[in-house]
């Protein structure tokens, strides 16, 4: 799950997104930490927790970065989608109102984020069955219409919370590959790019480091 | 700067029963005279050990706002929550709080100090509509009613809201992230290496939001050390939890230069607060900082950081910074002298960085916080209102 020192092959960088409330936070706990908390506190700014897992050869290192839901903290938020490759667009199965706005939410997302970006939309606390608002063949055609991958999940029970992460990071993984087979003979590099530990971050290159004076 | 020293938390028992004795006579003494001596309260309240006691608190707290005990607010009733915009997402965050709440309450003493902490806040944004609510709100709101109960809270929390807390109910965060736009040029008067690491590094300054909004109420685990830190807030001048914020990374400074010099190491290890600061020394150290280093030098500075990023709200903010300019005599007569050498040097890159660092060493701890207090403390009321009034000219 992750020692500071692993050794990975790539760093992709996925955000959070979706209204306050939804699960955001419980999902990120149970991916990287497999923990839930009836308590968790509210998101103020943004924070990243990490978890490495293999895809096919390849050790793909997580950093998922955690938003607040609250509109006035967009301003802030959404300066960290710069650089993600992936986005998870979470909303709560048991209220609609949290569905009805994930059109605005992947505006936000792709004003400021790279195009080629990987998005899943995310139904979250299907362990609520018996308040669900949102039918899943709605969400998922909702989905399907908008080319985004489509999962319910529960942080709670951990239903499908380790296949959502793994999805999105191997379509991320194919992505990038496909990009780097495409761009093997020119020096443009979108959606990733080798670093001189052979690591590959997913975005740019890693800027050397300042530790001058 | 920023070497770990020994907590000076820890003072020893017989010795530190008698102080505290002398620190509560002194207190009720304040509070007798007549009028109440409350530049004395705020001494009180920024040196070593703050109010002590939550009895006394209740007591003090009030006079650092200037709230009439006497002619306190009514309850609200029970209309409050009804057609109430902010009602669902403040239930949200109060629902989810739970740790800040005493560990070993019982359930429903706990559920009952929850609802009051909704009503709190649904009453404080109702009586003032120019006000917004914002996540972390009840992180300071919990703190008040907790140490002083739901009565005397909401008086206390109204009066902060439309004071301290103002700049961060606007319907945006444009001010809150110019007041985040101190942090930066307070670390650099004081350790340029670690400024100039963490602008390589990119870090920005969101990692300290949650700090600045909630007075560090959502990140400290001890409630002791929120209340104390509380009582030096409230003595203080509205933008002293910047200081704080730039005076605990700065503590930090080995951590951060060792740490890799990119964005996501430096902010994840920056919001990771730790619970264990030496915070009588950190208290004295912002209070020191604030008084050589007060927002009136550094507004310029400020000010850039945004012109930097975005054009916008430029003006705006040279407006703000301006009327942050309230310094005393001495304090003018260092602005001066400091704007006199910058013209001689001609350049921000050849700022005299190293007398800086030089005078900083020397006065450092031993500049009595009873003088940093006093020269802090002058403004914290008088500021706000004005600014206001810029704000909505």
């Amino acid at each position: 799950m992750g020692s500071a020192e692993e050794d990975y092959n790539f760093v992709f960088k996925v955000v959070l997104i979706g209204e306050s409330g939804v699960g955001k936070t419980n999902l990120l706990s149970r991916f990287t930490r497999n923990e839930f908390n009836h308590d968790s506190r509210t998101t103020i700014g943004v924070e990243f927790s990490t978890r490495s897992i293999l895809v096919g050869d390849a050790v793909v290192k997580a950093q998922i970065w955690d938003t607040a839901g609250l509109e006035r903290y967009r301003a802030i938020t959404s300066a960290y989608y710069r650089g993600a490759v992936g986005a998870l667009v979470v909303f709560d199965i048991t209220k609609h109102q949290t569905y009805d706005v994930v059109e605005r939410w992947l505006k936000e997302l792709y004003d400021h984020a790279e195009p080629s970006i990987v998005v899943m939309l995310v139904g979250n606390k299907t362990d609520l069955a018996q308040a669900r608002e949102v039918p899943t063949e709605e969400a998922r055609m909702f989905a399907d219409n908008n080319g985004l991958l489509f999962v319910e999940t529960s942080a709670l029970d951990s239903t499908n919370v380790e296949q959502a992460f793994e999805t999105i990071l191997k379509e991320i993984f194919h992505k990038v590959q496909q990009q780097k087979q495409r761009n093997s003979q020119s020096n443009t590099v979108a959606l990733a790019s080798g670093s001189p530990d052979g690591a590959a971050t997913a975005q740019e290159e890693k800027r050397p480091c300042c530790v001058a004076i | 700067m920023a070497r770990r020293s020994p907590p000076r938390n820890g003072v020893g028992g017989h010795d530190f029963d008698s102080k505290k004795k002398r620190k509560v006579a002194e207190i009720y003494q304040a509070l007798n005279s007549d009028p109440i001596d409350v530049a004395t309260l705020r001494r009180m309240a920024i040196s070593e050990g703050g109010l002590l006691t939550d009895e006394i608190r209740c007591k003090v707290w009030p006079k650092l706002l200037s709230v009439n005990t006497d002619d306190l607010p009514p309850l609200p009733g029970k209309e409050l929550r009804e057609d109430n915009k902010d009602y669902q997402q403040v239930l949200l965050d109060v629902r989810r709080s739970l740790r800040r709440f005493p560990p070993g309450m019982p359930d429903d003493q706990r559920e009952g100090l929850q609802e009051e902490l909704i009503d709190i806040i649904l009453h404080v944004l109702k009586r003032n509509p120019q006000l917004h609510y914002y996540q972390g709100y009840h992180d300071i709101v919990v703190t008040f009613l907790l140490v002083v109960g739901d009565r005397l809270a909401t008086a206390l929390v109204e009066k902060l809201s439309t004071h301290h807390l103002r700049d961060f109910m606007d319907p945006t965060m444009d001010n809150t992230k110019h007041i985040l736009n101190y942090l930066m040029p307070i670390i650099d008067q004081v350790n340029p290496k670690v400024h100039d690491f963490m602008q390589s590094a990119e870090v920005g300054t969101i990692f300290a939001l949650s700090w600045l909004i909630t007075w560090f109420g959502h990140v400290l685990s001890d409630f002791r050390h929120v209340v104390r830190l509380y009582d030096f807030f409230l003595a203080c001048h509205p933008l002293m939890p910047i200081y704080f914020a730039a005076v605990i990374v700065l503590y930090r400074e080995q951590e951060v230069l060792d740490c890799e010099c990119d964005m996501a190491s430096v902010h994840h290890l920056l919001s990771q607060i730790p619970q264990d600061l030496p915070y009588e020394t950190l208290i004295s150290r912002a209070g020191d900082l604030f008084v050589q280093f007060p927002p009136s030098e550094l507004a310029r500075e400020a000010a850039q950081q945004q012109a930097e990023r975005t054009a916008a709200s430029t003006f705006k903010d040279f407006e703000l910074a301006s009327v942050q300019q309230r310094p005393d005599t001495v304090l003018r007569r260092r602005f001066r002298e400091r704007l006199r050498a910058e013209e001689r040097t001609e350049s921000i890159l050849a700022k005299p960085r190293t007398n800086r660092l030089v005078k900083l060493a020397v006065m450092g701890l031993t500049v009595a916080l009873g003088a940093a207090a006093l020269a802090v403390v002058k403004s914290a009321l008088e500021w706000a209102p004005k600014f206001e009034l810029q704000i909505f000219p």
